[in-house]
């Protein structure tokens, strides 16, 4: 099972999506540190190396870190169809619900790996803004990008690491949502068609106020909000377990 | 017990039948060809047989496991299911044949370096499969299915994409596994090729088994009686005759041939010819399909 995990990582990161989603998670920040426009975009005069690294994840969280692990989850699966090398692994006596927890533990991880490409690119674009003590904050605590005060490094790296932790956690389920529709479509376009549609839907649902706090698109800004980590985890967590369910489900009786 | 078995194996995609009610045995040993026209059925049948399609009705048994209820199953088959056989590109052969080692449970690193030797794949076995010609990953995706020494082995075309010294070595290596024990289902348009060394074949049309003709000690006559289509009529009647059909004016049939002779004399057919002939698959085939 491990070497099998461990192949799947392999695979993983030899997709297209992957490496390209990693390479622009690292440089994107180098062009956060250089963008003119931060202050009419964010109110933000970069004060500290640190604030380089909170932009570039509220920035990759809008949008480009979601779709990044939506596309390597699709892909994860759908590319080993396009080749037909899914075919060749389900001849062997292996029971296909091990094969696709070891996909999902992969894209499970990849989230993270995504965003600690994203810290430390951050950190070599915000060496230049200095990474000492500074006056003001990280914009994921007390004060936002302002703070309320003299911000030692310290307390800045424990903010951006418990933000980076969250934000890893929010899109943990967004990957087991992209791998349950590659299960059903086995092609990466349509399920990560597919669960961009289900995001957007979901998003939509805000309209039935008693279906919010329920709602995987609630927490998708945890990062900005630890205080609901509680509930928010829990939700995170029955999400990611009920989309691997299901998957295991489908993919267990998949005509191939 | 058969090494493989299907029951009334059927599958439908929503109302339309692609293949209906087949039953076929193929004992250890003994290599069963499947022939049959473009979208008969032949590439479902085989996806149903390793387990990668579940049927929607039969059940399909590898050494009395049903393989869509049990994966250890798999672990008797070996197969090639794609022409041709798919690959990580960006492995080497090696590479991916380790990695099939590893997933059959095969432990012996020396097997790798064997079955490489015995496809002829050496000098391009430390490659990527990505630079591999056709013929070569045709040829690969064989070793990997014999790697772990299958008891079933299960191939869909497995002589497409491959030049002629290819399609000998696999041929070749076909016969030594039969004669190893190992039980053969392949699929396949060359019934001249395999007809060399098959032991039965199996005839697919609209998604049934249209026919099973056995191979092994099957003799053939020719007559050439007038009128035919009266001789003809008179030979199905006979016990003792069988397969009788008409093929460009003469009269095929397997049975025995002084019980046809008398009777067609005791009825005052003219008989011009009467002698042994081989069997010949190809036409046989052809006529079959085209009364199907």
């Amino acid at each position: 099972m491990l070497r099998l995990f461990v192949f799947e990582l392999y695979k993983l990161f030899r997709l297209r999506s992957v490496a390209l989603g990693l390479l622009f998670a690292f440089l994107l920040p180098f062009l956060w540190a250089l963008a003119p426009g931060l202050k009419e975009v964010y109110g933000l005069v970069l004060a500290s190396g640190w604030q380089v690294v909170s932009l570039s994840l509220l920035a990759g969280m809008e949008f480009l870190f979601p779709f990044l692990v939506v596309m390597a989850a699709s892909e994860s699966l759908g590319s080993e169809v396009a080749q037909g090398t899914l075919k060749t692994l389900l001849l062997r006596p292996l029971p296909r619900s091990l094969l696709l927890l070891s996909k999902l533990f992969a894209t499970l991880l990849y989230p993270f790996v995504l965003l600690g490409a994203s810290f430390l690119g951050s950190l070599l674009a915000g060496l230049p803004h200095g990474l000492g003590p500074f006056f003001g904050g990280t914009g994921l605590g007390a004060g936002g990008f302002a703070g309320v005060g003299l911000l030692t490094p310290g307390e800045a790296l424990k903010e951006l690491l418990r933000a980076h932790l969250l934000a890893g956690a929010v899109l943990v389920p967004l990957a087991a949502l992209a791998l349950l529709y590659g299960t059903l479509f086995l092609s990466t376009t349509a399920s990560a068609l597919a669960a961009v549609a289900t995001l957007l839907l979901m998003r939509l649902l805000v309209a039935f106020p008693a279906l919010t706090p329920f709602l995987l698109t609630t927490y998708l800004d945890l990062h900005l909000r630890p205080e609901a980590a509680g509930l928010g985890l829990s939700l995170l967590l029955i999400y990611t377990l009920g989309f691997a369910f299901l998957a295991a489900l489908l993919f267990e009786r998949k005509d191939l | 017990m058969e090494a493989l078995r299907l029951e009334g194996v059927g599958k439908r995609y929503g109302r339309k039948p692609v293949l209906q009610g087949v039953s076929l045995q193929v004992a250890p040993g003994e290599v069963y060809a499947l022939a049959g026209p473009n979208g008969s059925g032949k590439t479902t049948l085989i996806r149903l047989v390793t387990g990668l399609a579940f049927p929607t009705e039969g059940r399909a048994f590898l050494l009395g496991e049903d393989v869509h209820q049990s994966p250890s199953a798999r672990r008797h088959l070996g197969a090639v299911v794609e022409a041709p056989a798919a690959f990580y590109p960006y492995l080497t052969g090696r590479e991916n044949l380790r990695l099939q080692a590893y997933l059959a449970g095969v432990r012996e690193e020396s097997r790798i370096g064997e079955v490489l030797a015995r496809l002829r794949l050496l000098s391009v076995a430390d490659q990527k499969v990505g630079s591999y010609s056709l013929g070569q990953r045709q040829r690969l995706g064989l070793a990997a299915a014999i790697l772990h020494r299958p008891k079933v082995l299960v191939l869909d075309e497995p002589t497409s994409g491959l030049d002629p010294e290819g399609v000998e070595l696999v041929h070749g290596l076909l016969r030594e596994l039969s004669r190893e024990g190992v039980a053969v289902l392949l699929s396949t348009h060359h019934l001249q090729e395999v007809s060399q060394y098959a032991h039965k074949v199996g005839i697919l049309g609209g998604g049934r088994l249209l026919d099973e003709v056995a191979l092994n000690g099957r003799e053939v006559y020719r007559l050439e009686a007038h009128p035919p289509e009266g001789a003809l009529a008179l030979l199905k009647t006979l016990p003792q005759v069988a397969q009788a059909r008409l093929q460009g004016g003469a009269i095929l049939f397997e049975g025995n041939p002084e019980a046809a002779l008398q009777a067609l004399l005791q009825e005052g057919y003219r008989v011009k010819a009467l002698y042994p002939e081989r069997f010949d698959l190809l036409t046989y085939y052809q006529e079959r399909v085209k009364h199907a």
